[in-house]
């Protein structure tokens, strides 16, 4: 049909030209600030061949690091997961005094700088701080040590899941958790069937978010962490301290598996993506009530 | 299944909604709570449904005193402005949601589930579009579909509110002699809310008009047209000529 | 796995500034080597990071058994917090410094801008690259080296404002910390010349290919020194402080003083230092005392807010 075209030229009313330029402004913009980046991770990380790579990633303190950064994301997702549904159905299914106080608390990580976060850890739980003596005479180690690492991991990634999760569960009202109720489903019917499948992608996408910040969390852990090396060490950590000792090549190495972490869960949020434009599968809101009921 | 409610109040906040609210509904009738937007025509019909409570008063649903018990226990169909139907479930798993959820000692099994899910569908010729997604639904459809979802429970008592507001005008003529038809034919007593007189009257067996909390008058449409019980009623229901003649008195 | 003769813990923790991995990497396997010979098995477990925010991590807690800096004030940090001893300077040989270091220059191979002494980096024209004094220890150091080194002739402290004043500016931009100005010099290759650490060349050769630049030391020098302290809190409470003791008395031994030196780290070992005598290259040192009274009173005087630093450098003032 050859009128097609023409209509499709008239439809856009920009020039041919402005429109490339436009598209090779955001094309070199990409380029420049995000993929070449990452090309030099990796060509930094191969400098001194593929040996000394491998030779930097299996090294007993980066493979420490891996481990260590891997368990703190694999237990404070899930927390954080629980927590942020928690909030968020609190948040946007009840009414409940000191609501507006809640939602500017479940923000607060946002705008609080990390270090500082971090620090405020130290205040309570160092040895000079509120609980220190308390910690210090029953022989708890909180900070400088995993459980500090991990509290100050959950404190920056607590946002990410509410912050999702909200702003969906305010758009969509509690209409249908009401025509539920008028079914005869009770709460845990009620939130299985009809509350959790609403918001599932969005918890998806919040949960992908809220990994992706524990494994890359570099300021507030770095305040907690003391930096003992195999111990408390986390990957970003390690970067710096290898940086800082003039082994770029190795430093650049374990950058880049920390590059390939975020690749992975790129790719994780964009197959989630295309399977939530999809037509989606009937059979999976009976299962999830099926693991309810 | 009769509704009767005795002084019911309620208040948001300090703003009185309702006031002393007594009304009386007999079984098998269908009952248009009619009044302007804000009257607390939709709030009473929550109040009936559970889904809110009274301050004070009593509501008895089929002379046993429902003060208190919870929505889920009530059996009441209730029918959404908006229809809220489950977005992430087919026509089919809408209807057949309320059968699903029930204890498992009352539960259906899965085959019955589905002939009454067909039969429901039937009744309110959805047939064929069983796999359709709320989404791919017309107006029309989704208020069908909703309807469909609340009869599965074989309520005692169907609520619909403001069934008709998010419809265009053809659709709401048909949909109006529809639900007639329907209530005849399941004869289980309805409860409309509309701000839509000519809705309240063409459909309604009797009319409770409410204003500013109050109820102002209950009866047929005839008695509310030919005996208005104050000016408020008639200057409502009347035509511009009568609605002058009030004015006069 | 325990053994019998064995009573106490089996692990130290050494906190420790952040270029110090590979001496004491080296230096813990000597030492755990020795120790496993008398029947013991021990671990030693490393922290690294800026020394004087590894000082306030063990004042907030950090449990470390024994702090190796290469700053007196940061030992002298935890001294008034009771963490270590007040006299730590006293518990250990040649007050608690196990290890020295100077301040030198790097210049590009060849020395094509013919740099001896301190008196050229001050010659119209010449780039210097050097750590803020405000940022990083190093920066401090290069500084008071050069101060130093015009007092050291001889010169009043006027004629030391006057050259630290023409000094500073020729340096184009302040890096952040060490590791920022090696990278300014040796890959965005700004500057002609570099001061730094002794013990960095090492490996600043190896990261980035040796010969590319060459060391050049001046007459005289600022000595650094690299003090060591028992954690005593630490030690009380975990029963290592016999460990920690005989862990730092190590680093004075013949064959701890060896391993400092193969990573150019200065031994205070007279034999040893002459061992390593083309790599420690004899030139005249003061120290911080002789000409600043104490690294705190330097502090005080010219890194400060307003003190002496502030007055002499205006970032972005054309050179």
């Amino acid at each position: 049909m050859p009128a097609h075209p023409r209509h499709r030229r008239v439809a856009t009313t920009e020039p041919a030209w402005l429109r490339r330029l436009l598209i090779g402004l955001a094309i070199g913009f990409v380029g420049l600030v995000l993929v070449l980046p990452l090309v030099a991770v990796f060509t930094e990380a191969l400098r001194k061949g593929i040996d000394a790579y491998w030779a930097a990633l299996v090294e007993p303190e980066a493979r420490a690091a891996l481990w260590l950064t891997l368990g703190v994301a694999l237990f404070c997702v899930p927390l954080n997961l629980i927590f942020g549904i928690a909030a968020a159905w609190a948040v946007t299914k009840h009414e409940f005094p000191g609501k507006a106080a809640l939602i500017t608390l479940i923000e607060l990580p946002f705008s609080v700088s990390p270090v500082v976060a971090g620090l405020i850890y130290v205040l309570v739980f160092g040895a000079q701080g509120l609980l220190g003596p308390w910690l210090v005479a029953r022989d708890v180690q909180i900070v400088f040590a995993l459980p500090g690492i991990v509290l100050v991991t959950l404190f920056v990634t607590s946002p990410f899941i509410a912050r999702e999760l909200i702003p969906l569960m305010q758009a969509q009202g509690t209409e249908e958790e009401q025509a539920a109720l008028t079914l005869g489903a009770n709460g845990w019917q009620i939130f299985w069937r009809v509350t959790l499948p609403n918001i599932r992608w969005a918890l998806l996408y919040g949960a992908i978010l809220c990994n992706a910040r524990a494994m890359g969390e570099f300021g507030a852990v770095s305040v907690v962490s003391g930096h003992i090396r195999g111990q408390t060490n986390t990957l970003p950590l390690h970067v710096e301290l290898l940086y800082n000792e003039y082994q770029s090549a190795a430093a650049f190495a374990v950058a880049s598996l920390l590059a390939l972490l975020a690749l992975f869960t790129l790719i994780v949020k964009h197959l989630a993506e295309r399977l939530q434009v999809r037509p989606r599968a009937p059979a999976t809101a009976p299962n999830i009530g099926g693991i309810a009921a | 299944m009769s509704i009767h409610t005795r002084h019911l109040d309620k208040r948001f906040g300090a703003v009185p909604v309702l006031e002393d609210i007594n009304l009386d509904i007999a079984s098998g009738e269908l009952v248009a709570l009619l009044g302007p937007s804000g009257c607390g025509k939709t709030t009473l019909l929550r109040i009936i449904a559970g889904l809110e409570t009274a301050d004070r008063g009593e509501l008895y649903l089929a002379g046993v005193d429902a003060s208190d018990t919870p929505a889920r226990e009530r059996q009441v169909g209730f029918v959404f402005q908006h229809y809220a139907l489950f977005r992430h479930m087919s026509v089919a798993e809408n209807v057949a949601f309320g059968l699903r959820v029930r204890p498992r000692a009352r539960r259906l099994d899965e085959r019955t589930i589905r002939t009454r899910v067909a039969e429901l569908l039937e009744r309110v010729q959805l047939q064929g579009l069983e796999d359709r997604y709320p989404a791919q639904l017309s107006g029309g459809q989704r208020q069908r579909v909703a309807l469909a979802r609340a009869l599965a429970i074989e309520p005692r008592v169907l609520l619909l509110d403001e069934p008709f507001g998010a419809l265009d005008a053809n659709v709401r003529k048909d949909l109006r002699r529809w639900i007639r038809s329907l209530h005849e034919a399941i004869d289980v007593t309805t409860v409309l809310v509309t701000h839509d007189q000519e809705e309240a009257v063409d459909i309604a067996d009797r009319i409770v008009l409410m204003n500013a909390g109050r109820i102002e008058q209950t009866d047929t449409p005839e008695a509310l047209r030919m005996q208005p019980a104050t000016p408020f009623v008639a200057q409502f229901l009347g035509a511009p000529a009568q609605g002058a003649s009030v004015a006069a008195c | 796995m325990r053994l019998a003769a064995q009573s106490g813990p089996d692990s130290l923790l050494n906190v420790s500034y952040d270029v110090s991995r590979e001496f004491f990497r080296d230096l813990n396997a000597a030492f755990v080597t020795r120790e496993r010979s008398a029947g013991r098995m021990l671990r030693i477990e490393q922290s690294h990071g800026g020394s004087s925010a590894q000082a306030r991590a063990v004042a907030d807690g950090l449990a470390a058994d024994v702090v190796t800096f290469n700053t007196t004030t940061d030992v002298d940090f935890l001294a008034e917090r009771g963490v270590v001893a007040r006299d730590w300077r006293q518990r250990f040989p040649l007050g608690a410094v196990p290890t020295t270091s100077t301040m030198l220059f790097l210049v590009r191979r060849g020395n094509p801008r013919g740099i001896r002494d301190w008196a050229d980096l001050a010659k119209p024209g010449v780039q210097v690259i050097v750590v803020n004094p405000k940022t990083g220890g190093n920066g401090r150091m290069a500084y008071l080296a050069a101060w130093g080194a015009v007092r050291d002739r001889g010169g009043s402290d006027a004629d030391a404002l006057d050259f630290v004043t023409r000094l500073y500016r020729n340096v184009p931009v302040l890096a952040r910390g060490g590791r920022d100005a090696t990278g300014a010099f040796l890959q965005r290759n700004i500057g002609d010349v570099l001061i730094t650490f002794e013990c960095e060349v090492i490996s600043v050769d190896r990261e980035f290919g040796s010969g590319r630049v060459d060391a050049i030391h001046p007459s005289a020098s600022l000595l650094t020194e690299n003090p060591v302290a028992v954690v005593e809190r630490t030690v009380a409470r975990r029963g290592s402080a016999e460990l920690a003791r005989s862990y730092l008395n190590f680093l004075y031994t013949p064959e701890g003083q060896e391993i400092a030196a193969r990573h150019g780290i200065r031994p205070r070992s007279e034999a040893v230092l002459r061992r390593y005598a083309n790599v420690f290259r004899p030139l005249k040192l003061f120290t911080v005392e002789q000409h600043f009274g104490s690294l705190a009173e330097a502090q005080r005087v010219h890194f400060n807010d307003g003190g002496t630093f502030d007055r002499i450098y205006t970032p972005g003032k054309p050179a």
